[in-house]
């Protein structure tokens, strides 16, 4: 149906648990490192280095753990905090990051925040 | 409850962080490129979305001529404005249809994949949900009265369920007081909504 990566990637997701935040027809970003983490984890899945579906069920089951978080100090929603865990476990499960890689190249005090 | 939707400044500045620090560690190992990101949203930001969409709109009520030739073929009167993203199978099987005095034109989708991608982006979250849809379908006037469009009693409400086949879309009336406006500044008025036929395009004046 779709011939454009993209649109059928995008199209997966509406009306899903994981549908992105979209306001007037256009994906809705509050900031710029939402937009990079939706494009990064895009551009991977294109060029194949993971299947999409794959990501997405990594992403549903990320926002069902918060769903799923007693109310009592449970953290507050956002999606691309969601989104963010997803990408980083996708990629280290289909190896293109190692386990604990990611928080190593870290700054230490970056990664203990 | 409230508080699960407060602004935590720390981390969404511990989010940015751990996202550019991703994006470093992926560009430096090679598995992606300084512009892939870019690259890959271009495509709903300046390829395929409702700026297009817009556009063919604003072109109609400049242009009779051409807006019959949309009604008579869609296809071929989109592609007279040359629209990048408009060569693939998305924009093949679109049809336009008018609202004028005496009708009122509402687009649904009882299917999942049948949005008109090319002109309206991305639909909005409550579009694929089955009650909008069934509603849209069994009671179009109470829907659009709800979504803030009453539609009177004299006016005809045509709706149109977008398939794989065809994908609809709505060229809305032209608003009052915008005849000094030029093609650019009337597209900027038109919606996603308004070419799903759930909202109308205001008066540049009430802007």
């Amino acid at each position: 149906m779709f011939t454009r990566f993209e649109e059928y990637a995008a199209t997966q997701m509406l009306g899903q648990p994981d549908s992105p935040p979209r306001s007037d027809g256009k994906l809705f970003f509050s900031e710029e490192w939402q937009r990079t983490v939706f494009g990064m984890a895009l551009a991977l899945s294109k060029q194949g280095h993971f299947e999409w579906v794959d990501f997405r069920q990594h992403l549903i089951a990320s926002i069902a753990a918060w769903e799923q978080d007693a109310c009592d100090g449970k953290a507050r929603w956002d999606y691309y905090e969601r989104y963010t865990m997803a990408l980083i476990e996708v990629l280290e499960q289909c190896g293109v990051l190692e386990p604990g890689e990611l928080e190593r190249q870290m700054k230490p005090d970056e990664a203990n925040k | 409850m409230a508080a699960l939707f407060e602004y935590d400044e720390n981390r969404e500045a511990a989010s940015a962080a751990k996202v550019r620090a991703l994006e470093a560690l992926l560009i430096k190992k090679g598995v992606l490129g300084s512009d892939a990101v870019d690259a890959v949203l271009s495509h709903f930001e300046s390829v395929a979305g409702p700026f297009n969409g817009a556009r063919i709109v604003a072109r109609a009520w400049l242009d009779s001529a051409y807006k019959r030739r949309l009604l008579e073929d869609t296809p071929k009167a989109i592609a007279e404005l040359n629209f990048p993203g408009m060569n693939g199978a998305e924009g093949e099987h679109m049809k336009a249809v008018a609202n004028s005095e005496t009708v009122h034109n509402l687009v649904i989708c009882t299917q999942c994949s049948c949005y008109p991608w090319p002109v309206l982006g991305l639909p909005p979250y409550w579009y694929k949900d089955p009650v909008f849809r069934a509603r849209g379908v069994r009671e179009p006037r109470a829907v659009l009265r709800e979504l803030g469009v009453p539609i009177p009693a004299e006016k005809e409400v045509k709706v149109w369920d977008s398939s794989a086949q065809i994908r609809w879309f709505v060229i809305p009336e032209r608003p009052a007081n915008s005849e000094q406006l030029n093609e650019a500044q009337l597209a900027a008025l038109v919606t996603p909504e308004a070419m799903m036929g759930v909202a109308l395009v205001p008066s540049p004046q009430a802007i």
